[in-house]
């Protein structure tokens, strides 16, 4: 284990250097001390942690989870071939969900602020509502996007539903957008100026690969092939889901990949207006499924985590 | 002696839209309770800040008064014996309601003589009654959309942390026992999250005046007026402090207002090199994502901007900083897109549109924008327009070609905005560009209206072509109206009538509806009355019966159609259009029940026939004449000399007499005068009041 981790601003608030990596680091250590599951990365292209199976699933049902995890996010329309200094096809966020949502979750959060450097009695820390909706998903959670001095750091959402159903206990999802963060305490004015660790700038890490991620989304990819590998893995989706004992996971993944699928399908321009419902709602109807399948199989092992926390009291 | 409450509930950040619509019910909802309650006269306040909501009530009694209550029970032969013993009955009563039997009384019931008693019933305390009327209102209250959290059994805008509910008269030392949500109420609470987060006691307190003093102290300033006040003031002299001034916006202020607990703004600044992309670019980057006002010096947009905070201070300046270099990063991302949008003439643009759609139902944004070239076109035409129509059409292909621009794709609110500022850096002429510029004007009610003829002749093509392509399928109902179809009408409706265009709006209905087919010409017509009906009423300020009277009458040329509802409006507080309205009704009611054919003037000699006719001859005279110099008003008295001979031909004629020839006469000669009065207002719609 690290000792704890030097950060780079002082209480004075003078700015010096954190590492992006300092960041994620000191977030891990945070949340893991809080008692979550300090988790790996979704291992498939995904848009965002929500999809992460240990977000979307572990918020069904009634068993306790707290988890913590950085996720690549896969945003193939944003991608700006390394040109636009904001915005970026391949982006990371902190994702962590703590389940049930516990009654202080915006002091822990602050407290999280306070881990990486940020005074909030030096700053100005705000929760202006934004709600959050995924209809890839059918879900949907109350919350806020969290403001410091001006600038959007994490996203702060009660989920209410996921998966068409509707959630008890309440999860508590927040979503730190670690590059913009990276960003506010360097003072850098471009994502590719940002120090990444080891000395070494985000662009030299990530440059190349989002300009070729960018031609790939824009230009090259064969639209065909993806149209193709949508309907393929909607019926492995629907293959997993048929089995005698339903496989969730990769039931789920399947689908993921769907979304990640008409991602670029729509990065490309290859989907018309009029059906992109109609392919969304295609990915939610096994998102649903997954859902529905989870929690009964869940409830077949008699909700074990459940059993754990009562347990423990 | 009068009593006060205090209630006060401390949540996580409630969303400023719900804010204004939760102190409306809460005052409502505690003066309605009360009153139910028997607490008459009570003055019921309420204040919010992003974290709380308050009540204060003043006027209340120690309790309700005791109340005196009359029980019936059963009927009086059941309960005595003739002798007038009483029976098991009477005394089963009388046990029941604790009452000796010789307090039993005999009244008339509904079904005869019962058994009463009166007992005097204990008032409840005011707490008591504070307690349940609490916990139903905030139980009830409606806001845009609320939430569950935790163990997920409860329903609220968002979590309860903590609940002062206190009770007393010159101080409100009695908690208030009350459980909302599962949380219990208390006599103290928090301050400021940064500010002053320990807690405040509520123990002495006097009133509204000390509690918002005790929470001042602690960083909270609970009144939004107060807020605003301060906020108002902080942003003057930030202003003042560089030279500058604030441009209003009180929109923005009212939605700041909300956001805070302390009323808190700092100045930021933008490097001058942004100073040059466009004031509206500036303006819409700095107020959609960071809510700022914008300073100005010498009535243009300066390098600073307001930014609002929920503190007093700035202690290291980080606030500002980090404000201002968010600006910068948005505005470089604004003068990206900008460069972009440049790069390609906006008429290059104009084929991408095939690729937008429109409307499931109606095609694409190229589709639309052919569709609209030539319906304005064709109603500058039948209009007359003198206006270069090369030039309408020229901004009419170009309209939504900014649409498919980056700038747009990032602020959806400077659609037409962008386009006028792209068709001017494409060198288009000044009629082209202003009229794409203009196009989505007016925004409201209140917005302005387009700049030139040719701007608002294309706005009111684009929207008739809206409404006749959208009407069928997304029809508004209620508070829904997605597609804004009703805003879109009233836009008709105020560019006609203000500019004025000389546009006979049943003639453009009938156009638009050719080019839309499946469009329902009658119901498009329909549904434009009825926004000419509201701008009468709302705008122009006549009586409902007025616009209903101009309306029937007859309707299309809308600045015409306000000019005679004014008219209408003035004169109809003469005594003698109320005559007219009775006289005019029987005009209309007997012109239903004959036909008749042409006017035979020689057979009409009954010298009350003869006398109608000349003045039938003078109005008519007189009524073209006033209309020929647009004077509507002149026009209407012109009706008045009519009112005596029509009373008098009513009285002395037999309209449908045997006489075929001489029915059909005097059946032609009404019509003739119903044809008068229809050329101004069907004044039988008008109401008739008693003088």
């Amino acid at each position: 284990m690290l000792d704890s981790a030097p950060i780079g601003v002082s209480c004075a608030g003078e700015v010096s250097s954190v590492d992006l990596q300092d960041l994620i680091l000191s977030l891990s250590r945070f949340w893991s001390e809080y008692g979550c599951v300090i988790q790996q990365p979704c291992d498939l292209e995904i848009g965002a942690g929500t999809m992460h199976p240990e977000t979307f699933l572990r918020v069904l049902g009634p068993e306790p989870y707290n988890v913590a995890f950085v996720q690549p996010s896969r945003r193939p329309a944003d991608a700006r071939f390394g040109e636009n200094p904001f915005r970026l096809g391949k982006l990371l966020q902190m994702q962590v969900i703590l389940k049930p949502s516990p009654h202080e979750v915006q002091e822990l959060y602050l407290k999280s602020l306070t881990a990486l450097g940020i005074e909030p009695s030096f700053h100005d820390v705000r929760f202006e509502e934004d709600n959050w909706e995924s209809p890839t998903l059918g879900a949907w959670g109350v919350g806020w996007q969290v403001l410091l001095d001006g600038m959007e750091i994490t996203q702060f959402t009660y989920f209410q539903q996921a998966g068409g159903l509707d959630l008890q206990p309440i999860a508590a999802e927040l979503t730190y957008g670690l590059e913009r963060i990276a960003m506010f305490l360097q003072r850098k004015d471009s994502i590719y100026d940002l120090t990444w660790g080891g000395g070494i700038a985000y662009g030299k890490v990530r440059h190349q690969d989002e300009v070729e991620l960018s031609r790939f989304a824009f230009h090259v990819a064969d639209v065909e092939m993806l149209r193709r590998h949508f309907e393929d893995w909607e019926r492995e989706s629907v293959r997993c889901l048929e089995q005698e004992e339903p496989l969730v996971v990769p039931g789920l993944e399947a689908a993921l990949k769907m979304s990640h699928l008409f991602n670029l399908m729509d990065a490309r321009g290859a989907v018309a207006v009029t059906e992109r419902v109609a392919l969304i709602g295609r990915v939610r109807k096994l998102a649903v499924r997954c859902a529905k399948a989870f929690v009964a199989q869940r409830e077949r092992l008699g909700f074990p985590l459940l059993a754990r926390r009562g347990g423990e009291a | 002696m009068s009593h006060q409450f205090l209630l006060a509930l401390l949540c996580e950040e409630i969303p400023a839209n719900a804010l204004p619509g939760a102190r409306r019910q809460l005052e409502q909802g505690f003066a309605k309770g009360l009153e139910e309650a028997g607490f008459a006269g009570c003055t019921v306040r309420a204040f919010s800040t992003v974290r709380r909501l308050v009540v204060h009530v003043t006027g209340l009694a120690a309790g309700q008064p005791d109340r005196i209550e009359e029980v019936t029970g059963p009927p009086a032969r059941a309960a005595f014996t003739p002798d007038g013993s009483p029976t098991a009955v009477a005394l089963g009563f009388a046990r029941g309601q604790g009452v000796s039997v010789d307090q039993l009384r005999v009244v008339k019931g509904s079904r005869g003589d019962v058994v009463a008693v009166t007992r005097r019933v204990k008032g409840r305390t005011a707490p008591e009654i504070l307690a349940e009327v609490t916990t139903e209102v905030v139980g009830s209250l409606h806001f845009p959309k609320t939430m569950r959290w935790g163990a997920g059994e409860h329903t609220f805008v968002r979590p309860l942390h903590n609940i002062v509910a206190v009770f007393g008269a010159e101080t409100m030392d009695e908690v208030v026992p009350l459980d909302l949500f599962g949380l219990g109420s208390r006599g103290s609470t928090a301050g400021h999250r940064v500010v002053a987060p320990g807690r405040i006691e509520m123990r002495g307190i006097t009133g509204f005046e000390d509690y918002a003093a005790r929470l001042e102290a602690a960083g909270v300033v609970v009144d939004p007026d107060a807020r605003r006040a301060k906020m108002l003031a902080r942003a003057e002299m930030l202003a003042a402090e560089v030279g500058c001034t604030v441009r209003p916006d009180p929109v923005l202020l009212d939605e700041l207002v909300e956001l805070v607990e302390h009323p808190g703004l700092v100045r930021g600044k933008f490097s001058s090199r942004f100073l040059e992309l466009p004031e509206e670019v500036l303006v819409t980057t700095l107020r959609h994502h960071q809510k700022s006002l914008v300073l100005e010096k010498n009535g243009r947009v300066a390098g600073y901007f307001l930014a609002v905070a929920d503190r007093p201070d700035d202690p290291e300046g980080h606030i500002a900083r980090g404000y201002s270099w968010v600006a910068g990063a948005r505005l470089a991302d604004a003068a990206f897109f900008y460069a972009q949008d440049q790069r390609d003439s906006l008429e290059s643009r104009v084929p991408a549109l095939a690729g937008v759609m429109f409307h499931r139902t109606s095609g694409s944004y190229l589709d639309k924008t052919n569709k609209v070239r030539q319906l304005a076109v064709e109603l500058a035409r039948q209009a007359q327009l003198e206006i270069s129509l090369e030039h309408l059409e020229r901004a009419a292909w170009l309209a939504k070609a900014d649409l498919v621009t980056a700038m747009v794709g990032e602020f959806a609110e400077l659609q037409g905005v962008m386009g006028g500022i792209y068709a001017l850096g494409d060198n288009e002429p000044e009629e082209v560009w202003m009229a794409v510029a203009d196009q989505y004007r007016p925004a409201g009610l209140e917005g302005p209206i387009p700049r030139t003829l040719t701007g608002a002749m294309l706005g009111v093509a684009d929207r008739l072509d809206t409404l006749a392509a959208l009407l069928a399928s997304e029809k508004p109902s209620g508070s829904k109206d997605p597609f804004a179809l009703r805003r879109a009408a009233l836009a008709v409706v105020k560019i006609c009538a203000e500019f004025p265009l000389p546009l006979d709006v049943l003639d453009a209905c009938h156009r638009a509806v050719v080019g839309r087919p499946g469009g329902d010409e009658a119901e498009l017509q329909a549904f434009l009355q009825d926004r000419v009906r509201h701008y009468l009423t709302n705008v122009v300020g006549v009586r409902a019966d007025v616009a209903d009277a101009v309306l029937t009458a007859h309707w299309g040329v809308i600045a015409a159609d306000v000019a005679r509802a004014r008219a209408l409006e003035t004169v109809r507080r003469d005594e003698v259009f109320g005559s007219l309205a009775i006289v005019f009704k029987r005009v209309r009611n007997i012109l239903t029940k004959g036909t008749h054919g042409v006017l035979d003037e020689r057979v009409l000699a009954v010298p009350a026939e003869r006398e109608l006719l000349a003045a039938v001859a003078a109005a008519e005279i007189r009524v073209a004449e006033s209309l020929d110099e647009d004077d509507h008003e002149a026009a209407l008295h012109a009706l008045a000399p009519l009112a005596t001979p029509l009373d008098r031909f009513f009285t002395e004629v037999m309209v449908l007499c045997d006489d075929s020839i001489l029915k059909d006469a005097r059946l032609a000669l009404l019509a003739r005068i119903e044809r008068l009065f229809l050329r101004l207002a069907d004044v039988s719609r008008l109401a008739t009041e008693a003088r």
